[in-house]
């Protein structure tokens, strides 16, 4: 994956986080992974669709869910109801905004969907032939992964299926 | 939600497995769910941004998956391997594709994600606000549920998911100008 889709990604949530939060975020060692992912407890999709193209994944344990949703929306939630995962949806919602923003000043127009809530730890997600690029952060509430799995686009315009499914003619086998 | 969002994908799924599968297709009971998903084996997830945006979810059990995974292939898939996911993820990318060529040549243009696939049972997917149209098309090979949360973009509306639900009051001033 290019370096050039993570900072935008990094700094976007570094912006949004410190400000909500009113103090600094740490960020641990990045690496990158082939395989499919193991959901944690709260984990937010978001896809994005245009010069830059795939998913972006918001992780986190109930605990700092629950936390984080209390600190941006300020009041405090005893567990993750329908209005905390929304703040959590749209805490996703705004950093990738953000940092879709900063991919466009960079010459990289997308656009971004809305987001999806996944809730149930040990689900496996699989972004295919995308490697995930993964960013933990580390906030005084807990940890939140961000996974990118993003690439250059390839059309901008109406799109039409980009994986080739192999054809196996039966008489050969 | 209006039917000219429910139909294209219905067509399209049925074209598309009738094409690919050869499945003899019926179509149970239409149901409206407000709530979270309560995943399936194999959730295919596309989203779509655009004129219409939101999210269409493809479920079906394991079992289903490898029989039409096979059919597709033409060779036995007994497991859900990369190659096997990446057939039912190009499955539901492909009946994507076709429904929103159908929404184009009704003059609504939208762009379809790259596919993510989930797999585990009684995990919790939420659209949050969009409700749910939820399909379900019975094949000889098992039952596939498409699970369809679009939304039309309004008139004057930016159709930016941003706007969608804002609670957080985040630092997004530069945003305007």
């Amino acid at each position: 994956m290019n370096v050039k889709f993570l900072n935008p990604f990094v700094s976007a949530a570094h912006e949004i986080l410190s400000h909500e939060m009113h103090e600094s975020i740490q960020r641990g060692d990045l690496h990158l992974e082939n395989g499919s992912y193991q959901t944690d407890d709260v984990t937010v999709i978001i896809s994005l669709v245009g010069a830059v193209d795939g998913t972006v994944f918001y992780s986190m344990s109930k605990e700092v869910a629950v936390g984080l949703a209390s600190v941006l929306m300020g009041e405090k939630f005893a567990s993750l109801d329908r209005l905390a995962q929304s703040g959590i949806a749209e805490l996703g919602n705004v950093i990738t905004g953000q940092a879709s923003m900063k991919l466009a000043a960079a010459g990289f127009e997308s656009n971004i969907s809305t987001p999806s809530l996944i809730i149930g730890k040990g689900a496996t997600i699989s972004t295919l032939e995308f490697p995930r690029l993964i960013v933990p952060l580390t906030t005084s509430i807990g940890a939140l992964t961000i996974h990118l799995a993003l690439r250059e686009g390839i059309q901008q315009n109406l799109k039409t299926p980009q994986l080739e499914i192999p054809k196996v003619d039966l008489k050969d086998k | 939600m209006d039917a000219k969002l429910l139909n294209p994908f219905i067509q399209a799924a049925v074209e598309v497995l009738e094409a690919e599968v050869n499945a003899n297709i019926s179509r149970k009971e239409i149901s409206m769910q407000n709530s979270s998903l309560t995943s399936d084996d194999i959730t295919v997830l596309i989203n779509l941004v655009g004129d219409i945006y939101g999210v269409v979810m493809y479920g079906m059990p394991t079992k289903t998956c490898l029989n039409m995974i096979s059919k597709i292939l033409g060779q036995d898939c007994t497991e859900l391997d990369s190659l096997a996911q990446s057939g039912v993820a190009e499955l539901g990318n492909v009946i994507s594709g076709r429904a929103t060529i159908r929404f184009a040549e009704a003059g609504f243009k939208s762009n379809i994600s790259t596919p993510t696939v989930l797999k585990g049972k009684g995990i919790e997917v939420s659209t949050l606000g969009f409700p749910r149209i939820v399909v379900p098309l019975e094949t000889q090979f098992g039952v596939l549920t498409v699970h369809i949360a679009l939304r039309e973009k309004k008139p004057g509306e930016s159709g930016n998911p941003e706007e969608f639900i804002s609670l957080i009051n985040a630092p997004l001033s530069q945003k305007g100008s």
